[in-house]
């Protein structure tokens, strides 16, 4: 890579070097060229990388009383948390000491793999060398160990094992007919008049990497929907333009005209809250997508962002629990205490999900126990998250409505710190009930089905009735603002800095649930059923027009 | 009475190998990186290794890392450092008691 001056064009640098394979190792291409020598290597690459993710496992359930296997290093004996491991030989050593290097060179062996992110080192280039397809590799063994290690609560079944897509002869020739764009997603989008908030939401659906593949996908074409005022139709609209090779800044004027009159609420050139949009647009689209119900629904909508959040209310007095389960599209945290103070030093988006998920005691006649008939003045409630959706998305309550004595609602400019990466585990009912019980602690799943990495951020500034919303978003690795029309290359630390209003995080490693299939498709195959009985009866009318014509003919003679 | 520097270093990888096989390493390096995170020391790490990065040449690895370390070394939260030694601390002196 040659040393640019400006930021810009060094951006572009990095991410066209992971687009191509430019700093591809050719020691590493030329090792893989023998069949038996790449059978070899990938055997023991994977054979590796799947031993330190069970390990790994071991590892968070303390209950067993058995030890750990830990290597110990080739050459100074120390047991091996970290274990570099040579493609060539069973030789496992330190990276800090430079035990692994010095056996690459010593013995001649090119390769050797860092068991923990499955990166591999090349001893003749004397660095971590990046390549795709070991890149596809260690995902998919990671995936496969994760699969087996976990199983759904309540359907006691395991997980569906993850297959890659291999396009059947039909869908191959399709592919090479079609032509390729760049799948990018970085466009500006006008401000129609105070529509910032609108825009805002539609650069977090933008880089929303589940409904980016569902319309990508074309899975709600908007010249095939019979709907009208469809939202979903905008959606696809939207996609279409966004990820067209169209660069200039696009106005989302009949997305904005479709939205006001579904929702009237929502209507008016008047500055609207992110937030009530956000929700507005979700029913909108669950409302207008095929195949979407009133109850465990899984459109597009319920299947990105529906999880569930459990309330446990304890009396105190028998210790009769009652559980009820709600569905949520989003989680809302509270920046004030519960006496309306500033919360100081836990500002920190863990904090505030310790907040929400903390055990709070009912006052006096909110609750009477169903066991022991008393209106009991000792209850205890506590929240949990029972089920984590693939997408999280979080609202800072910085907006306070009016309230008595107050003479306008006050904004909360704090800063709240978010992660980049989170871990969702503590917060669940699976884990938060596991700790409860003294000792006794399952299993709760690999982490992976716990993390989830941030894409986008909304910020506000200015004051409640007259401020203006900006967002960040993630594409690939790169960060960039959006503000209305003007998109600028951005970094990480800047995103993280900025006082954020709504966060969105995605799920690292999506499970799938067995032997479920999309409700879209459900409609669609019992749609296309329908249509071919219409199809078989038109035919038998037909027939029968043709047949009784002849039986005149015939009779006339 | 002072410990001659070899038993020193056997009696490390002894404590060493317990802390790995009983699973209290990877425990502790759990609990140091929640910590870190939270206090977004590994964000700000990020950040900081990729912006280096980007106008790194030649770049490599090492030469990233060893540019790194010092300042990474350096900004852990003492509130972080003191909570993880006591945990280290604390199973040593469990482990030499029994």
């Amino acid at each position: 890579m040659s040393a640019s001056p400006s930021p810009e064009s060094a951006h572009q640098t990095l991410s066209e070097a992971s687009m191509s394979d430019i700093g591809r190792c050719s020691h590493f291409a030329s090792a893989l060229i023998d069949g038996a020598a790449k059978a070899s290597i990938l055997d023991k690459y994977k054979t590796v990388v799947a031993w330190q993710a069970r390990r790994s496992q071991e590892a968070s359930s303390p209950a067993k009383r058995r030890k750990i296997s830990a290597p110990t290093c080739g050459t100074c004996e120390v047991s091996l948390s970290r274990p570099f491991a040579c493609l060539r030989c069973s030789y496992a050593g330190c990276w800090s000491e430079g035990h692994i290097s010095d056996h690459l060179k010593g013995a001649g062996h090119a390769f050797c793999v860092d068991t923990r992110s499955g990166s591999v080192f090349c001893a003749e280039c004397n660095d971590f060398i990046y390549d795709t397809s070991m890149d596809n590799i260690y995902l998919s063994t990671v995936v496969a160990v994760e699969e087996r290690q976990t199983n759904f609560q309540v359907a006691k079944r395991g997980r569906e094992p993850y297959q890659i897509w291999t396009p059947s002869d039909e869908e191959s020739a399709a592919l090479n007919d079609a032509t390729v764009l760049p799948c990018q997603g970085r466009r500006g989008l006008l401000n129609l008049g105070q529509t910032c908030f609108l825009n805002v939401i539609l650069q977090s659906f933008i880089h929303n990497p589940l409904l980016r593949n569902y319309f990508l996908g074309d899975r709600h074409n908007n010249k095939l929907c019979k709907h009208t005022d469809c939202t979903c139709c905008e959606m696809d609209n939207l996609f279409q333009e966004i990820y067209s090779a169209n660069t200039t800044p696009f106005g989302p004027t009949s997305f904005l005209a479709t939205t006001w009159k579904v929702s009237a609420e929502v209507s008016g050139y008047s500055q609207q809250d992110a937030h009530e949009f956000f929700i507005t647009a979700l029913n909108q689209i669950h409302g207008t997508c095929r195949g979407s119900t009133n109850i465990s629904c899984n459109c597009i909508i319920h299947s990105t962002f529906a999880g569930q959040l459990q309330s446990d209310v304890t009396c105190e007095r028998c210790g009769n629990v009652t559980s009820t389960v709600d569905p949520m599209l989003d989680i809302s945290l509270e920046l004030k205490g519960k006496t309306g103070e500033a919360v100081s030093g836990d500002n920190t988006l863990a904090g505030c999900l310790r907040r929400f998920t903390k055990p709070e005691k009912l006052g006096a006649k909110e609750y009477s126990c169903s066991k022991c008939t008393k209106v009991s003045p000792e209850a205890v409630k506590r929240l949990s998250i029972r089920k984590l959706p693939p997408v999280l998305s979080f609202q800072f309550k910085r907006f306070e409505h009016k309230t008595a004595g107050k003479s306008s609602p006050q904004k909360i400019d704090a800063a709240v710190r978010f992660p980049v990466t989170l871990n969702m585990a503590p917060y669940t009912t699976l884990v938060m009930n596991s700790k409860a019980k003294d000792g006794e602690k399952g299993y709760p799943g690999p982490d992976a089905m716990y993390e989830y990495d941030l894409f986008a951020v909304i910020n506000h500034e200015g004051q409640m009735d007259n401020g203006h919303y900006t967002n960040f978003a993630r594409f690939q690795d790169e960060w960039y603002r959006f503000d209305d029309d003007k998109v600028t290359p951005s970094t990480l630390g800047a995103c993280l800095d900025s006082h954020a209003y709504m966060c969105f995080y995605v799920k690292r490693h999506l499970d799938y649930k067995p032997y479920m299939k999309p409700s879209y498709r459900l409609t669609r195959e019992s749609d296309i059923v329908k249509e071919q009985a219409l199809e078989k009866e038109k035919e038998a009318a037909r027939m029968k027009e043709v047949d009784d014509a002849l039986m005149a003919m015939v009779g006339a003679d | 009475m002072p410990i001659p520097q070899p038993e020193l270093d056997a009696l490390y990888v002894q404590v060493h190998k317990r802390l790995v096989e009983s699973g209290e390493w990877d425990r502790i390096h759990h609990l140091l990186a929640s910590k870190l995170s939270e206090s977004g020391w590994t964000d700000d790490l990020r950040h900081r290794t990729k912006e280096r990065a980007r106008v790194m040449d030649p770049l490599t690895f090492q030469a990233l890392l060893e540019e790194i370390t010092p300042q990474a070394k350096a900004t852990v939260p003492l509130a972080v450092k003191r909570e993880v030694t006591n945990a280290i601390k604390g199973y040593v002196k469990e482990q030499f008691e029994k």
